[in-house]
């Protein structure tokens, strides 16, 4: 696992339709250790995703730094695995091949790629749902895929955009707590980015709190796990 | 009312199990109808023909070979102007879909050609190519090619750009993008041109053969006209149905279950 490190962030949209300029991110710096579970948590519009979509590589920064390791981010790579709130699984491709996309990627033949797809699909406990089609799956069976298919490709860092937004409750919570199993067997780096202050407790070692583009205060959460 | 309602769901059984004889079933009244029209002598035999007038004619043009011959033509000027149309309107609609820079210089291009129409075409088409297959294909391609590009651009744009980033953080190449993502993300819609494309096709080609043609199904029905034959005429067009039917059952259809449909991306019919 590798650290993150924001240093003086800065982002201006600027709106060409309108002619404005809007400051989305303020001077925003923050050092994630590595294996470390951070949650940003602010109301929406806060910059949020602004935050996320510029470590993700998906925007450029206005100014600042983004450090993955020792690496400066430059655009979108696999060292950065990215879950997103609409699960955005490729509707043409299986579960399966979903999940092993990143390793297609990478070139590993097609057997090889389907037992560790297969692994990490017995690991979201999806193994029975391999050959069918997302839009064939629950929202909440969707996200697990989008999850593994994320792990599956090894990345250094894991960034979440709110991931569980978009289902509903009780599903919420069965996935916060599958989540928390597998980050305790893998450790990964995680900035987790929510609105729901509870969620962030629940899962992170250190909650950011943002407002208007820039860090209100950070507060390391020491209650031990598991958490209920 | 309830024999009816019974009727029509053992109908809808029956219908299930022999999807063939369901897909003719509804022309049996529309026969039935001709039939009995031509039958009852409203109008001259050699105006009106009935369907038995048709099948003989059927009969003898194709064991003159007449028909096999004209139809491979037919078929054969279709499958080359809509190959060349989809291999130079899928790429030139994903260039358009992709680049907002090639849109907005393309759009206006793309709409006033459009505009112009194929037939309007074919006077100068004929000093350029004269009366031959360049004439046909240049027809055919440009009424293909306006449908598919505009339909695959489209495709393109919707495809949300999440899949793409998605993609891209998994480690995809920009070739990858367009082949993983772009391509299948634009299907439903390519399919839509190609659909439209085809039908326009298939009409620009019967009138390109109506007035250069020396050979074809359009050919025929003009030929047809000059020797004053209706029979003749009535044949072409029941030919033109069913092979729009063919094409569309088992070849178009098909695509459409396995990709679109299947993936969740367009509702079935
Ligand atoms: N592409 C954009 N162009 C202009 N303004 C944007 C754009 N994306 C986001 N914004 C603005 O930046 C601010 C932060 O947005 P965002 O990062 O999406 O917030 P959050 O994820 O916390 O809800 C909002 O005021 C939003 O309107
Ligand atoms: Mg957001």
């Amino acid at each position: 696992m590798k650290s993150l490190t924001l240093r003086n962030l800065h982002k201006t949209y600027f709106d060409p339709a309108v002619g404005t300029r809007v400051t989305a991110i303020q001077d925003v710096s923050l050092e994630i250790g590595p294996g470390e579970f951070v949650a940003v948590v602010g109301p929406a519009g806060c910059g949020k995703s602004t935050i996320l979509n510029m470590v993700a590589g998906f925007l450029p920064a206005t100014r600042g730094d983004i450090i993955v390791g020792d690496r400066p981010v430059k655009g979108p790579g696999r060292d950065r695995g990215v879950v997103f709130q609409n699960f955005a699984l490729l509707p043409w491709k299986t579960v399966i091949d979903n999940v092993g996309f990143g390793l297609k990627m990478r070139g590993i033949a097609k057997p090889e790629r389907d037992r560790i797809a297969m692994e990490f699909l017995e690991l979201a406990g999806l193994s029975h749902a391999a050959e069918r089609y997302p839009n064939e799956l629950s929202g909440g069976m969707q996200q697990r895929a989008g999850v593994v298919r994320a792990l599956a490709n090894e990345p250094d860092v894991l960034l979440m955009d709110e991931p569980f937004a978009s289902v509903d409750a009780q599903t919420r919570m069965t996935l916060q707590e599958e989540l928390m199993r597998i980050w305790g067997e893998r450790r990964h780096t995680v900035l987790f980015i929510t609105h729901d202050v509870g969620e962030a407790v629940f899962l992170a070692d250190r909650v950011v709190v943002l407002s208007k583009g820039h860090v209100l205060r950070e507060i390391p959460i020491t209650i031990p796990r598991p958490r209920g | 009312m309830n024999a009816i309602l019974e009727a029509l769901d053992r109908y809808a059984h029956w219908a299930a199990r022999w999807p063939v004889l369901a897909a003719l079933a509804p022309f049996v009244p529309v026969v039935a109808l001709w039939w009995g029209v031509a039958a009852a002598g409203v109008f001259p035999r050699a105006f009106f023909p009935a369907p038995p007038d048709v099948l003989q004619s059927f009969l003898t043009l194709t064991y003159k070979g007449i028909l096999p011959a004209y139809l491979e033509d037919s078929i054969g000027r279709l499958a080359a102007g809509v190959s060349v149309g989809i291999l130079l309107g899928i790429p030139l609609g994903i260039l358009v879909g992709l680049s907002g820079v090639a849109r907005k210089a393309l759009w206006p291009v793309l709409l006033f050609f459009q505009a112009i129409g194929d037939i309007a075409w074919l006077p100068l088409l004929l000093i350029w190519f004269g009366f031959g297959l360049g004439t046909m294909t240049f027809v055919i391609v440009y009424t293909v090619i306006f449908p598919v590009v505009i339909n695959t651009a489209l495709g393109v744009r919707s495809i949300p750009p999440e899949l793409v980033r998605a993609a891209q953080s998994l480690g995809a190449p920009r070739w990858r993008i367009l082949t993983d993502v772009i391509l299948p993300g634009a299907l439903p819609n390519i399919m839509t041109g190609l659909r439209n494309g085809l039908g326009y096709g298939w009409r620009a080609l019967i009138a390109a053969e109506i007035i250069v043609g020396t050979s074809g199904i359009g050919f025929l029905m003009f030929d047809a006209r000059r020797a004053g034959s209706a029979v003749e005429i009535v044949l072409g067009m029941i030919v033109l149905g069913l092979l729009w039917y063919i094409v569309d059952a088992w070849i178009l259809a098909p695509i459409e279950r396995a990709t679109g449909q299947r993936w969740g991306l367009v509702t079935r019919a």
